[in-house]
């Protein structure tokens, strides 16, 4: 057989260059020991504990004064939020864009390798939600996205050929799909946007091969199912509580930790008397059976739009000599809270940000409400404002420095109480008047992750809505609302480098990773994804 | 919910809220003066050394070419009278927040350098101030040694004792006819 040297050398370097790109295969076992491979980025959150902790060294305090730009990309649909949280597997990087597109990028290079989009439909309902994306969850061979009209799509992690789409539910009655799924072992669990105009919460559990909808837990029960009875009628049909997170889970426990968002009408809770289960709460699911084991409520009855659909963050901590499971959530109501994950006992919870509505948190961690701080006709100021305390922004959490690390808000609104409107597509009670950003500031804080107390924080412009990444190069990440990425030390809140992009809301959820031994920073600001590099 | 891409009931809802708690004198008021008299006060109390209209004057202040159909005559006679106070805001409105406009910073710089002026940028790391000559100062936050707001102040002197309550009534007549000037 002759062979030409030409072809000898094609397939030569077929074999081996280009062999990062072809091992983009992540397996259940991968994805339960997370940090075990800190050059990927597996998943949102980067670990089922959703810590965001990268343990990466190679930028650190010492050089990260030096960090450049390495490479940037932009979207197809500019002019909306850029919210994707990437997931970086052997060196390719799967981002999501506005509407609902999904990018294969080089992760060294910023170089396209395909790109997917669905054909979604003219008109698509999106009241009260961002028209944008949180990013693709990936298992073995498949890119699992979630749709702005409501559907689970998945994809070839090769080529982004459509392996299979489900439609989860109505968009045309308001259901929207804006989250970054959750993979298991063999499942994809998913949330559902929409809270705000009626719809009805659940989670969602697919086959990971063949898309069949394996169980949904509602978030508001029907008619005669325990909880139902905090709703005062029947409100089963249009209560809200979407669930537009992505949750946390814990192996050991098979507990997958979901958050819910508000009850609807959002601003006029005459419509809703009692404490509107399961709406504002954190549901810890059996995901084998899709059981609820326990739940704990936030804010029962809210009436400031104040959805819990933060991150939970799962921890490990001895206590009196006894190893203990912990979960700590910094809620837009302004409080942080640690909860026993293996019971959903209520261990402690402060505020984090200026807060005005409750006295405090009782034994229970149940809000001790102060008068006057409901919604009026007039407008009623209240901190913190209805973007809350924080938002669907992730913060994260150094296993070093035992601190949870949080974009926090200090900033009210005056919030006013609307005629409540109950019928799709006109929902609604009422709004909120947010203060001038000049009475108001943005800060990163570092709280003690078992007690909430503040170590230190760094203050910001702006209130914003951005993540924290957290290090083991002892670096905590993030950026501003005015379009600043910036590194403050993990240990004091020294800030150590800043980069201008000058695009609004730098709100995408920053994540690093390393390819051929380059470590790499990645976000987005406007328009513009970023990734820096040392020199 | 993050924030809101259409407008719906419920933005509607906000957007009322929002405009209900605006300075309530934004848009008020009746222009009761002479606004050829108020044109001669204008030109004859130094005002196009720092505004512009149509072109004409200078860049200190901010322009005047629609300021007639940018605010109401109470608002005007507000500002002539205490011009540092109940400042304008911009931004987003209902859906985020407003910032407030001519804002004047007094900026101590690490060598001891002083730097006042008018805020015309900001982040959280740098901002840009005007100083009373027109001249821009790009200050970077981390190297200064302090930054102080100074609400209530501005580089426009109060007309409040200077004119009549005719004049001033004169004067805002003239800025109110002032929709779109060429």
């Amino acid at each position: 057989m002759k062979i030409s040297l030409y072809a000898l050398v094609f397939v030569v370097s077929l074999l081996s260059a280009p062999a990062r790109l072809l091992a983009q295969d992540v397996s259940y076992e991968q994805l339960l020991h997370a940090d075990a491979t800190p050059q990927d980025w597996l998943m949102y959150g980067g670990d089922y504990q959703s810590q965001r902790f990268s343990r990466l060294t190679q930028i650190n305090r010492e050089n990260v004064h030096r960090l450049k730009p390495a490479w940037m990309y932009q979207p197809n649909h500019p002019l909306q939020p850029f919210e994707t949280s990437p997931v970086v597997v052997s060196g390719i990087m799967y981002v999501t864009e506005p509407l609902s597109t999904v990018t294969a990028l080089d992760a060294r290079l910023g170089t396209k390798i395909w790109s997917w989009t669905p054909h979604l439909p003219e008109k698509i309902y999106t009241v009260g939600v961002h028209r944008s994306n949180r990013g693709v969850a990936v298992l073995n061979n498949t890119v699992y996205v979630e749709t702005l009209d409501a559907h689970l799509v998945a994809l070839d992690a090769t080529t982004g050929a459509v392996k299979w789409t489900v439609h989860v539910d109505e968009n045309d009655r308001g259901y929207a799909m804006t989250g970054a799924p959750r993979v298991l072992d063999g499942k994809i669990i998913v949330g559902i946007s929409g809270g705000d105009v009626g719809i009805r919460g659940f989670v969602d559990a697919y086959d990971a091969k063949t898309g069949k909808r394996l169980w949904r837990v509602w978030t508001i029960p029907s008619p005669g199912e325990p909880g139902s009875e905090t709703w005062g009628k029947d409100m089963s049909g249009t209560g809200g509580a979407g669930t537009w997170g992505t949750g946390s889970y814990d192996p050991e426990l098979n507990l997958l930790y979901w958050t819910t968002g508000n009850p609807a009408p959002d601003y006029n809770g005459h419509n809703r008397e009692g404490d509107n289960l399961y709406s504002d709460s954190l549901l810890a699911i059996n995901p084998d059976t899709g059981k609820m084991k326990w739940y704990f409520q936030f804010t029962p009855h809210d009436t400031h739009d104040w959805d819990a659909i933060q991150v939970p963050v799962l921890f490990d901590e001895t206590v009196d000599g006894k190893p203990r499971k912990f979960l700590a959530l910094a809620n837009r109501n302004g409080f942080y809270y640690v909860l026993d994950r293996a019971t959903g006992e209520y261990v402690t919870g402060v505020p984090f940000v200026t807060q005005t509505w409750a006295k405090g948190l009782d034994k229970k961690g149940r809000p001790i409400l102060l008068p006057n701080t409901e919604p009026t006709p007039e407008g009623s100021l209240v901190y913190p404002d209805g973007h809350g305390g924080t938002n669907w922004n992730s913060p994260s959490y150094s296993p070093q420095t035992k601190l949870f690390y949080v974009s926090a808000r200090e900033v009210g609104a005056y919030t006013v109480a609307g005629e409540p409107k109950v019928h799709f597509p006109d929902f609604g009670g009422g709004g909120r008047n947010a203060l001038s950003g000049d009475d108001g500031y943005g800060a990163i804080r570092a709280l003690d992750v078992m007690t909430g107390k503040l170590k230190w924080e760094y203050r910001m412009l702006a209130p914003t809505e951005a993540s924290t990444l957290a290090t083991a190069g002892g670096l905590v990440f993030s950026g501003t609302d005015e379009g600043n990425f910036f590194a403050l030390d993990a240990a004091n809140g020294k800030l150590l480098w800043e980069f201008t992009v000058g695009g609004a809301n730098s709100e995408s959820n920053l994540i690093t990773y390393e390819v051929d031994g380059k470590q790499y920073l990645i976000g987005a600001s406007g328009n513009c994804f970023v990734a820096f590099s040392l020199p | 919910m993050p924030g809101s891409s259409t407008v719906s009931e419920k933005e509607a809802a906000n957007i009322v809220a929002y405009l209900r708690t605006m300075d309530s004198t934004t848009a008020s008021g009746v222009a009761t003066g002479d606004p050829k008299k108020g044109e001669s006060l204008y030109n004859s109390s130094g005002c196009s050394a720092c505004h512009m209209i149509a072109g004409q004057g200078g860049s200190i202040g901010p322009e005047l070419t629609r300021i007639g159909a940018m605010r109401g005559a109470t608002n005007l006679k507000g500002r002539l009278q205490d011009p540092g106070a109940n400042l304008p805001q911009v931004g987003e409105g209902a859906f985020g927040n407003r910032w407030t406009q001519y804002l004047m910073y007094h900026a101590i710089e690490k060598d001891g350098r002083v730097v006042e002026g008018v805020r015309v940028g900001e982040d959280s790391f740098t901002i840009v101030l005007k100083d009373a000559g027109g001249k821009f100062h790009g200050l970077w936050k981390p190297d200064l040694r302090s930054l102080e707001k100074e609400p209530g102040r501005s580089f426009m002197p109060s007309f409040k004792d200077t004119l009549s309550a005719a004049q001033l009534d004169d004067l805002v007549a003239y800025l109110m006819s002032l929709k779109n000037a060429q």
